[in-house]
């Protein structure tokens, strides 16, 4: 009982309590330029959470997140020189209909949705590769500057990724809580049978949160694209991991139905704080994979809502 | 009562009647790829591969699913080839010791996926995804990014030395195939799997200790992820942290194509050969008749997509997530 | 040499069991029956082991005995046939019967078939069922499931010293005549072997079978009667027992229906074995029950009026209008509220607040191009608070932390507020405390009054007919009989349960 009364609290004491802790064994942490450069850095990995968050939330997961930003980055390279800032649509679209279809074959063909989204993903690598020639493409320097610039400049000595980022957060919390979409996305997971019981379309909203997590796991490979200048059919891979680790110790458990968008951020900070401290405690870069994974097992274990499954398989 | 037998006979035939039209397509389109040349490259990719869809097909027949064989793969490669290296580099020396060494890492790898799975109550599907990444991470730190060679002519025979056109990595995972089989029909813990996939409350009222299956069952199949690792670094001569990598799509889509329901219960080590040979005619065929490698992991994402489907019977399932 | 003494067992708000003694003989045949919730199925999980009495004692012969499992009851020799089949379909036979026990055919983990298959065909023999005990349970026809099911629980026979008892839930069901004829002739070869213990709300078999029958009710027994004492219609009154109390149901309150137009219209309505030929039609103001056993097909009518079942044949329309395509989507567009019997599973969704869960079947009303106007919302939450009298500290409270009658005017708050004027009423007052009982007889009566057309599955005979104004009872998916009740001149209780059962 003590316990389910702070569990809602955890993921901001963690991120506050992780926060200290690197800041008092190095001050130069908690300069406000390193924080600023911190949070700028880890964008791209926010907004696929943001994505992954949908999924999730509905008591999904969305394993072709990865997938979707490698295959974006090559579209927004290619298709660049096409048709300019129309480049940034495509590769949206392109996004919000493989994760649509992810959604179909999840709810209308009954297809587990790891395993439909695994596929999709599968697809998505294909075209990654056949639109880049399996090799890594770069963007004009100058055409790049001229149409998406903006998305990496500076303001005020804030750069803009944190506006971008800003934005897509007030967006998502307004449709995640004013919205029927939203309200319709916390009945489904929650509580599906009472959501179809209550006459909502609950196959609609189920494949629009899976084209969510399609949709921003492409502006995320956007984002990607215009930092790096290019694009290759593998340039996001070792995203996936910290993208579902970002969401699950957020707060938003693997059941589904609490947690949300605010507790993504909150993830994915706590996601920034651990990766940097590594830096700091000198910990090798090749480790990362595995604390996350063991980050991964144990935000799982302490978010899961046991009472949801009947069995666990 | 007669769609239901016709349901069975399909899920039952079908997957070798795709097998076989492949292989007739492909022979027709190009006359090479009806070879025995041909046809030990194939055994030669599907060799590792088989071994790692037998392991997860155990997990999967019980319902539940692991996808650590990436991370668990690499884990025992650079364990195997560590060892093998210290210990004298050859077969010919103690060396040989770090076989049965990498089927324990194997099997203790398996263990922890259990574990966690089972007392940390996780469903399988992440349990298992997130200890594949630590395992990849493991494996990572344990190389530090090098490739580890593997250069010692007797292990390398696995692929040199040829019988009857094929080499003696086919003939390998030909005894571990039959190895599964006696396990699945004839011992007590392979029919455990089906139980506890048919019914597991059923089988817990009856008495079953179904967690300790559960872990059994996830340790049998780190053994064949091991097994797989060996013949997968024996067919290339490296191990590296990427030896794992793309196990994980190509096993259980085989699994699944092979006919075994990701529901549980039906389904076995014959049909993952099939579905295994199936990938990779598929692989080997779009190669041969000149058909883009990339187009591989889309048409597998198909194929898994539309094996699901009709495995799945849609009255018993009422809503996926 | 089996004996209950004094069992008592008691659920949150209910008391399940009042002292209830029970005995059953060496080779004795007794049957158990009681109307749905008079305690027969706690008494049967208690003899099993799957629940443990809270007071009084169990013996074995002259020892006392305490069963924390089900497993600990079949090693005392107490088996039990599942109504529900508890074998795994895709195990072969042999597999099944020896299912936990396995471990004496097996050597070094390997499992000697032979020797299981010879085993198995012994125990088979005991049923007089010749089948492959390789054969794969999903090939079998549900009798001779019935039979290998058996046939596993008499495999205790060789593993446990003493006598037998065996619990048959409901065998005869799903058996055609003849099935239950051989089932009987070879549960009667076998009491030489066994007790048992019958269950079946089929009250012509139960006399058929049992040397000694215990009638149920309200948690007591209330009568034990011998197979020559016994007829139907006497055990049928002790089932039923005590008198309508007419305040109780709000008879007074009961206003006549409107008979033009009907609101729903079934004619001819059958779906798959669930129901077959319904017809009736539901009008304004009117309380339609339907009354039968568990499996008569009750609820899936409901669903199907709503719209989550697809009936295969005949028409349903509502509102004089003809459905063509069955979905929730569309029963909620045309007035229709369902509140379920699972209402913590399909009624309220636990971890939404009040308001939420209140508009959550008519978000459209309180949105522009999708975005909610929540002050509205929550308004609307505050009026049918207070107009049901509602128990939450505001709208703001987590549904999920309100008690069972709170929820209930939750869901039915979301259909009236909504507009609703028709509502399938499917066990509304399950596990509800009396207070909260009466406050739903209240909202029944006041929707009707306000020409709402209700279809209500009742939680007992007493409440079907204290609350409608029409009844059918339906028996294995079919219509036996139609009663009107206007106050005064309702059906008894006898009467249903003469067509029920």
């Amino acid at each position: 009982m003590r316990f389910e009364r702070i569990k809602p609290h955890l993921p901001w004491i963690t991120l506050l309590a992780l926060v200290l802790i690197v800041g008092i064994s190095d001050t130069n942490f908690l300069k406000p330029q390193n924080l600023i450069n911190m949070a700028a850095d880890i964008v791209p990995l926010f907004i696929m959470a943001l994505g992954m968050t949908f999924a999730i939330y509905i008591g999904g997961i969305d394993l072709s997140a990865q997938s979707m930003a490698n295959m974006t980055t090559v579209i927004a390279t290619v298709t660049l020189p096409i048709f300019g800032p129309g480049a940034a649509l495509v590769c949206i679209v392109a996004g919000l209909v493989l994760g649509a279809i992810s959604g179909i074959v999840t709810t209308l063909l009954l297809v587990p949705s790891f395993i439909s989204t695994l596929a999709v993903g599968g697809i998505a690598f294909s075209a990654g590769q056949y639109l880049s020639g399996q090799r890594a493409l770069y963007m004009d320097a100058e055409l790049r500057d001229s149409i998406f610039g903006w998305m990496v400049g500076r303001s005020f000595g804030i750069p803009h990724e944190l506006f971008i980022a800003a934005v897509l957060v007030l967006l998502a919390v307004f449709l995640q809580n004013r919205t029927t979409f939203g309200r319709s996305l916390k009945a489904v997971g929650a509580g599906e049978p009472a959501a179809v019981a209550s006459g909502i379309s609950v196959s609609r909203i189920k494949i629009m949160a899976f084209a969510l997590s399609g949709g921003l796991a492409a502006i995320a490979g956007l984002l990607f694209a215009v930092k790096l200048s290019g694009g290759s059919p593998t340039i996001a891979n070792g995203f996936l991991l910290p993208a579902i680790v970002a969401v699950l110790v957020g707060g938003t458990p693997l059941t589904g139905g609490v947690g949300g968008v605010v507790n993504t951020l909150i993830g994915t900070l706590i996601v920034a704080v651990i990766r940097s401290s590594m830096l700091y405690f000198e910990v090798d870069a090749t480790q990362q994979q595995m604390v996350f994974g063991v980050v991964l097992i144990i935000a799982i274990a302490m978010t899961i809502d046991r009472s949801k499954l009947r069995v666990v398989k | 009562m007669n769609e239901f037998v016709t349901r069975d006979a399909l899920i039952k035939w079908a997957p070798l009647i795709v097998l076989v039209v492949l292989v007739l397509v492909f022979a027709l389109v190009e006359p090479r790829f009806f070879s025995v040349r041909n046809f030990a490259r194939i055994g030669i990719s599907s060799a590792p591969a088989l071994m790692v869809a037998i392991g997860v097909t155990f997990i999967i027949i019980m319902g539940s699913i692991d996808l650590s064989m990436e991370g668990t793969v690499s884990v025992c490669a650079v364990a195997f080839a560590f060892c093998f290296l210290a210990l004298g580099g050859t077969l010919a020396s103690v060396a040989w010791l770090a076989l049965p060494l990498a089927l324990l890492v194997g099997a203790a790898i398996g263990f922890l996926n259990g574990l966690v799975h089972v007392k940390l109550k996780i469903p399988s599907f992440m349990a298992s995804l997130a200890m594949g990444f630590v395992g990849t991470g493991f494996a990572l730190l344990m190389t530090g990014g090098d490739r580890i060679r593997v250069e010692d002519e007797a292990f390398r025979s696995l692929l040199t030395v040829r019988w009857l056109s094929f080499p003696i990595m086919c003939y390998v995972a030909l005894v571990f195939l039959l190895f599964a089989w006696f396990i699945q029909t004839r011992t007590k813990l392979g029919r455990n799997f089906y139980a506890v996939g048919g019914g597991e409350e059923l089988a817990h009222s009856s008495g079953l200790n179904v967690n300790k299956v559960r872990v059994l069952g996830f340790m049998l199949a780190g053994v064949f992820y091991a097994v797989g690792s060996l013949l997968a670094v024996g067919r290339i001569g490296i191990a590296e942290t990427a030896t794992g990598s793309n196990f994980m799509f190509v096993s259980i889509t085989s699994v699944v194509v092979g006919g075994t329901a990701l529901w549980g219960g039906i389904g076995g080590v014959w049909n993952t050969l099939i579905g295994v040979l199936i990938v990779n005619v598929i692989n080997n065929g779009m190669v041969v008749v000149g058909l883009p490698g990339y187009m591989q992991d889309g048409v597998l994402g198909l194929l898994v997509i539309v094996a699901v489907v009709l495995s799945t019977d849609r009255k018993t399932v009422e809503f996926a997530k | 040499m089996y004996q209950l003494r004094n069992v008592d067992k008691v659920f949150p708000g209910v008391h399940a069991l009042k002292s209830v003694d029970f005995e059953i003989g060496r080779g004795e045949i007794v049957g158990l029956v009681g109307e749905n919730g008079a305690g027969k199925s706690t008494l049967m999980k208690i003899i099993y082991g799957a629940y443990q009495p809270d007071g009084g004692t169990i013996n074995i012969g002259d020892k006392i005995v305490r069963f924390q499992s089900p497993r600990q009851a079949m090693e005392q020799g107490i088996g039990m046939v599942f109504q529900e089949q508890s074998l795994i379909a895709n195990l072969s036979v042999m597999e099944n019967i020896f299912l936990g026990y396995e471990q004496q055919f097996v050597k070094f983990g390997v499992i000697n078939w032979k020797e299981m298959a010879m085993a198995a065909k012994a125990q088979l023999a005991k049923v007089k069922l010749s089948i492959d005990p390789a054969t794969i349970t999903s090939k079998l026809s549900f009798a001779q499931r019935q039979l290998v099911e058996l046939a596993k629980v008499l495999t205790l026979e060789e593993r446990v010293e003493g006598e037998l008892v065996i619990l048959l839930d409901e065998p005869t069901s799903v058996l055609a005549k003849e099935e239950v004829e051989l089932l009987f002739s070879l549960v009667r070869e076998l009491t030489s072997r066994a007790s048992f213990i019958f269950v079946s709300h089929r009250m012509d078999e139960v006399l058929e079978l049992s040397d000694r029958i215990y009638v149920m009710k309200d948690g007591e027994v209330v009568d034990v009667v011998s197979r020559e004492a016994a007829d139907v219609d006497s055990i049928q009154h002790k089932m039923v027992g005590r008198d309508v109390d007419k305040e109780y149901y709000r008879e007074q309150k009961q206003t006549p229906y409107e008979t033009d137009a009907p609101l729903v219209s079934l004619d001819g309505v059958s779906l798959g074995t669930k129901y077959r030929e319904i017809s009736f039609d539901l009008h304004k103001g009117e309380v339609l029950c339907l009354v039968g056993t568990e499996g008569s097909g009750r609820e899936a009518i409901l669903r199907t009026i709503f719209g989550l079942d697809t009936p295969d044949a005949g028409s349903v329309s509502i509102k004089g209008e003809y459905v063509r395509s069955f979905s929730a989507q569309a029963g909620v567009a045309m007035g229709i509220g369902y509140v379920p019997r699972e209402r913590k599973v399909e009624g309220i969704v636990g971890g939404m607040n009040v308001y939420e869960n209140i508009t959550l079947s008519q978000m459209k009303c309180y949105s522009n191009g999708g975005v909610l106007r929540v002050s509205e919302e929550k308004a609307l939450a505050r009026e049918w608070i207070s107009k049901l009298a509602i128990k939450t500290p505001s709208e703001l409270k987590d549904c999920g932390g309100l008690s069972g009658g709170n929820q209930q005017k939750v869901v039915l708050a979301k259909w009236r507020s909504g507009g609703s004027d028709i509502i399938l009423l499917d066990h509304p007052t399950r596990g509800l405390d009396i207070g909260a009982k009466e406050d739903v007889y209240d909202m029944v009566r006041s929707m009707s009054a306000d020409g709402v057309g209700i279809v209500l599955v009742a939680d007992t005979l007493e409440e079907a007919i204290g609350l409608s104004h029409t009844i059918i009872v339906l028996k294995d998916g079919e219509m036996q009989k139609r009663f009107e009740g206007a106050p005064g001149s309702k059906p008894s209780l006898f009467d249903l349960v003469h067509y029920m059962i």
